[in-house]
C-alpha cells in the first residue's frame, strides 16, 4: 500500500517481480533502467550471491514530481526465485502496490512457473493482500529463444484465456515487451493509487500522465 | 499510512544512514579532501556532522539518495569541483549504508518470519503429540482388554485340557476296571454252576442214595470242583481289591483343583500315573520303573499326577507297534530328577524348542489341544522346578522333570 509522507510531500509506491529463478526478473530491471526516461532515475541496487542469483532483491527507484509539487517514488523490487527464498519474497512481497509474474516461456519451466505463481498467490494471501484486486501483469519472458523450445503465444492465451490480468510476451534479454509490461502494471496501478491519494484532484495527475511520467513517454 | 519502523523498504533519513558509521574518521577525511573545516547538515538545516556554528557565506553541494535531496555539503574553503566531488563520496558511503540496512532489516523480517513458522510447527507438532499420547494410552487400554480376553480364553482351554485328560483317565480306568470285573462275573457263574451241583449232591445225601450220589459226583467231577472253587474265589477277592486299589488312586485325581498342600513322596504319584496308563499300553509297551529313594517334599499333589500322567500319556502316543517306557526317579544336586522316555518316534529338532508353546502340537487336530505340555510345564514352575526335553526323531524322546527338595 502506498505510504503518503505529508512532511516531505512525498507518495512513495511498492512494484514487485515476481516468478520463478532465471525467469528474467533482475533483466528487466535493467532493461527498465535503460529503457525509462523519468524524471527521476536511481541505479539498480542489486544485493545477489555468487553465481548472479538474487539472494536478497534488486531494487530501482523512479520517481517524477507532480503538478501540485509532490514526489511520487515508484520502488521495483525483484524477488529471488529460489524455493528456499520464500521468506524473502513474503517480505519483498508486503505493502506491494501491484505485482508482474515474470514467467519463462520455457516448455521445460512449465511446472516452475506453476509453483511460482501458486507461491504468488499463497504469500500475496499471507501478507494480507487481496490476490483478486491487486494490480498484476503476467509476462511470458524469452520469446527470443527457438520456437521449439518454447510455448506459442497460441497455447500461452489459451492457458490463460479464463485469466483476468493482461498478458505480455516479452523478450528481456534485447529489451522487447519490457516497458509494456511496466506501463500496462501502472495503468492498472493508477486507479488505485488514485482513489487512496486523490491523484487527479489534489495532484493534477491523470491515468495517460501517470503513466508518461513514470516511463518517460 | 504509518510504516513499522524496521521494515526493510522503508524511506531513510540522512541521521539514519549514518548512524553507526566511523564519524570521527570520515570528519577528518572530509575536512582533509575540503581544506578545513566543513558542515554535513540535514535538509531541514540540523548538523550531522562537523563544525557546529554557521559558515557566513559557505558553497553548498546537495547530498542525494534515493531520488531525494536528504541533506547538504557545506565549506567554505573548498571548490566548487572538490565539494562536489567529496559529496558523491558522501553519497557513496550513504548508499553502501542503505544497501547494508535493509539486506540487514530483511534479514530480521525474514528470520522472525522463520521463528514464527518454526512456532508455529512446535504448536502442531505438540498438539499431534498430545493427540499421539491419548491414541497410545487408548492403545494401551486396548492391549489391556486383549490380553485380558486372551488370558480368559488360555484359562478355558486350560480347563478344557485338564477336563480331556481327566476324559483319558476316566477311559484308562473303566478299562482297568473292566477287567477284573470280567473275570469277577465269569468266575460268579462258573461258581453258580457248582452250587446247582451241590444242592443236587446234597438232595441225594438226604434221600440216602448212595450209589446215585456216587455216580452224580463222579459225573459232576466234585474233586475238581471244590478244588477250583476255592480258586475262583480267591481269585475274584484279588480282582475286588485290584478294583478297590483303583477306585482309591482316583482319589489323587479327584482333586486337580485341590490347593492344599501335602507332603508325599513322589514315588506312589509316579506309580499311581503308571497305573492309570498301564490299561491303554498292556500289550503295546513295556513300562519299567527304575524307582529310586526319594525324600517327601511339599507339593500339589493333584497337580504332579496331572504332570505325570500327561508325560506317560504323550510316551503312549509316540509308541510304534511295540515299545517301551521307563520312568526313573533319583536325587541329584539337591533336587528330585523324574525321567520318564520312551523309544518311540521322538520330535523334530526344529520343533523341539516349541513343544511348551501354547497350542503347539504334533498330535493330530483333535486329540488335545496343544496346552498339556504347556500345563505341564506351568505346574512344574509353580513348584520352583523346570522342565526339558532331549529328543532324537525316531530314537526316542526323555522329558526330565527337576523339583527342589525341602
Ligand atoms: N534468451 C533469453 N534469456 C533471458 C531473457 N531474460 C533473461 N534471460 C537470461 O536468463 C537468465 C536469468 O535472468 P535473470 O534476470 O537473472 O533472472 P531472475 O532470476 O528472474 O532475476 C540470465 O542468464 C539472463 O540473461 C530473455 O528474454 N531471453
Ligand atoms: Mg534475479
Amino acid at each position: 500500500m502506498a505510504e503518503i509522507d505529508e512532511v516531505n510531500r512525498k507518495i512513495t509506491l511498492k512494484l514487485v517481480y515476481y516468478g520463478p529463478a532465471q525467469s528474467g526478473k533482475t533483466t528487466n530491471l535493467m532493461r527498465l533502467h535503460d529503457l525509462l526516461a523519468p524524471d527521476l532515475k536511481g541505479e539498480v541496487m542489486t544485493l545477489e550471491t555468487q553465481n548472479d542469483r538474487t539472494l536478497f532483491f534488486d531494487l530501482l527507484p523512479l520517481g517524477f514530481r507532480t503538478p501540485s509539487g509532490w514526489l511520487v517514488k515508484l520502488k521495483l523490487f525483484t524477488v529471488p526465485g529460489q524455493v528456499a527464498h520464500d521468506a524473502t519474497r513474503k517480505a519483498v512481497l508486503s505493502r506491494a502496490d501491484g505485482v508482474v509474474f515474470v514467467a519463462d516461456s520455457q516448455r521445460a519451466q512449465s511446472v516452475n512457473n506453476a509453483e511460482a505463481f501458486q507461491n504468488l498467490e499463497e504469500n500475496v494471501q499471507r501478507v494480507g493482500l487481496d490476490f483478486a484486486s491487486v494490480p498484476l501483469v503476467v509476462q511470458f519472458n524469452k520469446r527470443d529463444l527457438p520456437e521449439a523450445q518454447i510455448l506459442s503465444e497460441e497455447e500461452v492465451r489459451a492457458r490463460w484465456a479464463q485469466a483476468p490480468w493482461p498478458l505480455v510476451f516479452s523478450s528481456a534479454l534485447i529489451g522487447e515487451g519490457v516497458k509494456e509490461t511496466f506501463a500496462r502494471l501502472l495503468e492498472q496501478v493508477y486507479p488505485v493509487l488514485d482513489k487512496f491519494c486523490a491523484l487527479q484532484e489534489s495532484h493534477g495527475v491523470d491515468r495517460q500522465s501517470f503513466v508518461a511520467a513514470v516511463t518517460g513517454g | 499510512m504509518e510504516l513499522d519502523p524496521h521494515t526493510f523498504d522503508r524511506e531513510f533519513d540522512l541521521a539514519e544512514l549514518l548512524a553507526g558509521m566511523p564519524l570521527a574518521r570520515m570528519a577528518q577525511i572530509l575536512a582533509t579532501l575540503l581544506d578545513g573545516e566543513f558542515r554535513l547538515v540535514t535538509v531541514g538545516g540540523q548538523l550531522m556532522l562537523g563544525r557546529a556554528e554557521p559558515f557566513a557565506q559557505p558553497g553548498r553541494a546537495a547530498i542525494r539518495h534515493d531520488l531525494e535531496t536528504l541533506g547538504h555539503l557545506e565549506s567554505a574553503s573548498a571548490g566548487e569541483a572538490r565539494l562536489s566531488a567529496a559529496a558523491g563520496m558522501v553519497e557513496l558511503v550513504l548508499q553502501l549504508s542503505a544497501r547494508y540496512r535493509m539486506a540487514a532489516d530483511l534479514h530480521t523480517e525474514t528470520v522472525q518470519e522463520d521463528y514464527a513458522a518454526l512456532q508455529h510447527q512446535l504448536a502442531a507438532l505438540k498438539e499431534s503429540e498430545a493427540r499421539y499420547k491419548t491414541l497410545s494410552e487408548e492403545l494401551e487400554e486396548r492391549v489391556r482388554q486383549q490380553v485380558e480376553t486372551l488370558e480368559t480364553a488360555q484359562r478355558q482351554l486350560y480347563q478344557a485340557e485338564k477336563l480331556a485328560s481327566i476324559g483319558q483317565l476316566a477311559a484308562g480306568v473303566a478299562h482297568e476296571i473292566n477287567n477284573p470285573i470280567g473275570f469277577i462275573r465269569s468266575n460268579l457263574s462258573t461258581a453258580q454252576q457248582y452250587v446247582r451241583n451241590l444242592e443236587r449232591l446234597a438232595a441225594l445225601m438226604k434221600a440216602g442214595d448212595m450209589a446215585q450220589f456216587q455216580a452224580v459226583w463222579n459225573e459232576a467231577d466234585m474233586a475238581f470242583v471244590t478244588e477250583d472253587f476255592a480258586a475262583l474265589l480267591g481269585e475274584s477277592v484279588a480282582g475286588a481289591d485290584r478294583v478297590a486299589k483303583i477306585v482309591a488312586d482316583l482319589k489323587g485325581f479327584s482333586n486337580v483343583d485341590q490347593t492344599e498342600e501335602e507332603i508325599v513322596n513322589l514315588n506312589d504319584n509316579l506309580r499311581f500315573a503308571c497305573n492309570v496308563v498301564a490299561g491303554q499300553i498292556k500289550d503295546k509297551a513295556e513300562l519299567v520303573l527304575e524307582l529310586g529313594g526319594l525324600p517327601r517334599i511339599l507339593c500339589l499333589p493333584g497337580h504332579l499326577n496331572q504332570v505325570f500322567l500327561n508325560l506317560l500319556l504323550n510316551a503312549v502316543q509316540s509308541l510304534p507297534d511295540q515299545g517301551r517306557i521307563k520312568v526313573c526317579s533319583d536325587v541329584l544336586n539337591n533336587e528330585i530328577r523324574i525321567r520318564i522316555s520312551d523309544n518311540g518316534c521322538g520330535i523334530p529338532e526344529g520343533n523341539l524348542d516349541r513343544i511348551f508353546d501354547p497350542f503347539f502340537t504334533t498330535h493330530e487336530v483333535g486329540s488335545g489341544t496343544g496346552l498339556g505340555l504347556t500345563v505341564c510345564r506351568d505346574i512344574v514352575q509353580a513348584h520352583g522346578g523346570r522342565i526339558g526335553v532331549e529328543s532324537k526323531a525316531g530314537a526316542g524322546t526323555t522329558f526330565t522333570v527337576y523339583l527342589p527338595i525341602g
